[in-house]
């Protein structure tokens, strides 16, 4: 009896000892040179193939070159299966089981998540040893010399291998300061216009709008005076067939404090942006003038664009003043509104079946242009006789940079460099809900310069006209031969408030645009003496490539 | 039983060192911050030292090499420069601060009113008897115990315009300057009239019920026993009432932090968290002690002022 209790609890125990190897092995080494790693629900259990050479010389079965170390990451707060913080906690057995280490994120609401981050380097703390960062956070921790720079570490091959190469030069730029990289490659910013391909393509539609407005209805649209156009005559009409309500035109998401200033930036960019082979005074300039740090922002190109903005606000729901991303996304998801500019997210998420109405209805398309801009050296518009469209790396490109105070730089890097390699980057941009949107080469497709197959997309689960039209628009985006600027200083995260405060002002009725802008001039005037006008000319002459 | 000798200033010690460090001292170096610019640099310096397992042995990798670790040495050096009342004059001139003010006067002017206007209603109601008073009365003050930030987030999503719960009524309540503002206000009244109320309910109970019965005697009707029995017996409560409101609803800074986030544009950014954001959103931490203080000499003028006017009731 005793002997076969003895066995039955051998058995039992071996049971659990080998579940739990079972469940613990996320990492597979195979014997060809390629290894597997193994990701859970949240990614379908999709397991990335990957090779030996490609994850570097650090990792390899049985080692675990950070063991006992612990590291811990600062993300926007989103939780397991949300936006940039999701691919962290998708990767943490990952990550642990190949180093040996522990890995803490530290998720922080993304309001106080800037404070946090700053507290902490200001102080030299070194409680955290990574940020997951937007890049217009740079011109505060880089100049101080808060950040780690890796270039080392990524040459020296025993880490996870990427390259800054499959980056537009627009995207590259955000992740290095003065040629020298800081920062590891995972999500490409930039805005596109989305449009309901089924509704613009109707032909009662096609024909009620030429009757109404006298030209043909252009898919895409090229221009914004065409969007406003298409948007009014949308608007308050019940063109989808999901609910008996009436539908929008366009949606934005506005709410103050958040992330309503980037539609202003991204349409603005057509209106005020001047084309040149390089930047002069006048010539692919939109924050300040780089002589002396005047700023441009009241310039008539951006009233203008403003006061746009305010039409085709009035095409949307009056609510969305006080809406964040989440909110306007949603609308347009369940099939609300014709229009919505915003970030890579949205292409992916509508084909998430679950969240989306309008999978293999939604398009992408390279963001429109005004058919007029502000010249800065005749100060005065000029009209243009076909549009010239405007690229932009609007938002935050969220990314993992190293703290110069962590005591841990390596063990983080080869987190943040698994996360980049090409397989694994190229499934979190075709995935809706981690929040990780296109920007290299490898995510564009072949006809588009690329590398990337309409197959990865359509077994990814997208329609493949959704995803052609998106991976085009965006591609397109970061490649224009002109480029909003992006604001790289210290203080940009001020400046960016003060603004973001007026443009909420005037979309919900408070203040005229041109008062807004010229307000927003005068507290960034305040914000550029406090900080030191002379260093942050410098800053801003090397941020936006500005010799004088 | 009263301690004496040398054991009365052990006790002590755990208090005096908490007022000191989380009162004094904070106090203290924000008023030097508004007077001095302070300008910080970092510099980094590393070595890489080798990990030595509990025998004191160096532990080796895979290929034979010392397993290192990182130290971290830090050099900071800060330059404080004496700027004067200079930020103290930038309160002057600074639109965002003129804008923060009025919000910040508006709400007060309007919320206190209300809320003890309200407060003295329910408590005359509450003091009568009335079907199933011990039960409405626990009811009535449940939302002093709910916490600012929760509720400025359950109102928002109540107000919420497309699909909330009151999006029937048309009625603009985050998306409008006036709107949000009148939002903020109804939340604060909603949290703040049960502390009224039940402060007043308490001094109407413990007025005698012989002066109400010799007023009627007199024949003086309700209008006469409310404005000259109640009112002038209730008000140094009021008075009280008033002061803590007063003094709370000045640096409020939850509600519309969690609801509003101070908008649409800065209609419902109050001065305190105008000063939290230039704190600690942009680091500008001189200009924001000077907001502090600023805020602190406003509020102490105000209790100042009520005070006096305390003591002359009670004369």
């Amino acid at each position: 009896m005793l002997v076969r209790m003895k066995k039955f609890i051998l058995a039992v125990s071996s049971i659990a000892l080998l579940s739990t190897t079972v469940t613990a092995q996320n990492v597979e080494w195979k014997d060809d040179g390629s290894v597997l790693l193994k990701l859970g629900e949240a990614y379908n259990n999709t397991v990335i193939k990957t090779t030996r050479q490609e994850m570097g010389s650090e990792f390899g079965p049985g080692k675990k070159p950070f063991k006992d170390v612990t590291i811990s990451v600062t993300v926007n707060g989103a939780g397991p299966k949300g936006g940039i913080s999701g691919p962290l906690h998708q990767f943490r057995p990952i990550w642990e089981e190949l180093s040996g280490g522990k890995l803490n994120i530290v998720e922080l609401p993304f309001a106080e998540h800037y404070t946090k981050m700053m507290l902490d380097l200001r102080n030299g703390t070194g409680q955290y040893d990574a940020f997951m960062v937007g890049a217009f956070w740079y011109g505060d921790i880089i100049p101080s010399g808060y950040a780690y720079q890796i270039d080392e570490l990524m040459a020296s091959g025993k880490y996870p291998k990427w390259t800054y190469d499959d980056m537009p030069p627009s995207l590259k730029t955000l992740h290095t300061w003065g040629g020298k990289g800081y920062g590891v490659l995972n999500d490409g910013d930039g805005q596109v216009l989305y449009y309901r391909s089924d509704v613009l393509n109707d032909p009662t539609h096609k024909t009620a709008f030429k009757k109404e407005y006298g030209y043909d209805l252009p898919v895409p649209p090229k221009t914004w005076q065409q969007v406003l156009d298409i948007s009014k005559y949308f608007n308050g009409k019940n063109w989808d067939a999901n609910d008996a309500d009436p539908d929008s035109g366009t949606v934005l998401h506005l709410k103050v404090g958040e992330q309503g200033h980037y539609h202003f930036q991204s349409l603005s960019a057509s209106f005020v942006m001047n084309p040149g082979d390089k930047v002069t005074r006048t010539k692919n300039v939109y924050w300040f003038d780089p002589e002396n740090m005047k700023p441009l922002i009241n310039s008539p190109g951006h009233v203008k664009a403003l006061n746009f903005l305010q039409d085709l606000h009035k095409t949307g729901p009056s609510a969305q003043v006080g809406w964040s991303l989440g909110e306007a996304w949603d609308y347009f998801l369940r099939g609300k509104a014709v229009f919505v500019f915003s970030w890579g997210d949205v292409g992916a998420l509508c084909q998430d079946t679950s969240r989306s109405k309008i999978k293999g209805k939604c398009a992408g398309a390279m963001m429109p242009s005004s058919n007029e801009y502000y010249d800065f050296e005749k100060k005065e518009f000029v009209k243009l006789d076909k549009p010239r469209q405007v690229g932009n790396t609007t938002g935050g490109s969220w990314h993992g940079v190293i703290s110069n105070f962590s005591g841990n730089p390596e063990a983080v890097y080869s987190l943040l460099s698994l996360m980049a390699i090409r397989p694994v980057s190229k499934l979190m941009s075709t995935v809706g809900w981690d929040g990780v949107d296109p920007g290299f080469s490898y995510q564009f497709l072949e006809a588009d310069g690329g590398s990337a197959k309409i197959e990865d997309y359509v077994a990814a689960g997208w329609d493949a006209n959704d995803a052609a039209t998106y991976t085009k628009a965006y591609r397109d985006v970061f490649y224009a031969p002109t480029m909003l600027t992006y604001l790289r200083i210290p203080g940009s995260f001020e400046y960016w408030d003060i603004l973001d405060k007026n443009l909420s002002a005037t979309m919900s009725g408070g203040k005229a645009a041109q008062k807004a802008l010229d307000d927003t001039a005068a507290a960034w005037e305040g914000v550029t003496d406090r900080i030191g006008r002379d260093k942050q000319k410098a800053d801003y002459q090397a941020a936006i490539g500005y010799a004088p | 039983m009263r301690w004496t000798g040398n054991i009365r200033f052990l006790f002590l010690f755990p208090a005096v060192v908490w007022v000191l460090a989380f009162t004094v001292f904070p106090l203290g170096y924000s008023l030097y911050l508004a007077f001095f610019k302070i300008e910080q640099k970092i510099e980094v310096k590393r070595e890489k030292v080798p990990i030595v397992d509990e025998q004191g042995k160096v532990i080796l990798d895979d290929q034979g090499q010392a397993r290192t670790k990182n130290v971290v040495i830090k050099q900071e050096t800060n330059v404080a420069t004496f700027i004067g009342a200079e930020n103290f004059k930038r309160l002057i001139s600074d639109p965002q601060v003129k804008e923060a003010v009025l919000v910040t006067l508006l709400f007060v002017s309007f919320a206190v009113p209300l809320e003890l206007i309200f407060g003295f209603l329910l408590a005359i109601l509450f003091n009568q008897h009335i079907f199933g008073r011990p039960l409405l009365r626990s009811i009535m003050i449940l939302p002093i115990f709910a916490t600012p930030l929760a509720v400025g987030y359950t109102f928002f999503t109540i107000f919420y315009e497309v699909g909330g719960p009151l999006a029937w009524t048309g009625i603009p309540f985050l998306s409008n300057p006036s709107g949000a503002l009148f939002s903020v206000i109804l939340v604060d009244i909603w949290q703040w009239t049960p502390f009224c109320f039940l402060v007043f309910l308490a001094a109407l109970q413990s007025v005698p019920d012989e002066l109400y019965e010799a007023a009627h005697v007199d024949g003086a009707s309700r209008l006469a026993m409310l404005t000259q029995v109640m009112l002038p017996l209730l008000k140094p409560t009021i008075l009280i009432v008033l002061l803590l409101r007063l003094a709370e609803a000045l640096k409020f800074f939850d509600i519309p932090f969690s609801m509003t986030g101070g908008g649409p544009g800065v209609a419902t950014q109050p001065f305190s968290l105008l000063a939290f954001r230039t704190g600690l959103r942009f680091f500008d931490l001189g200009y924001a002690s000077a907001m502090a203080y600023a805020l602190l000499a406003a509020t102490m003028v105000v209790i100042m002022l009520f005070f006096r006017r305390l003591r002359e009731s009670y004369d």
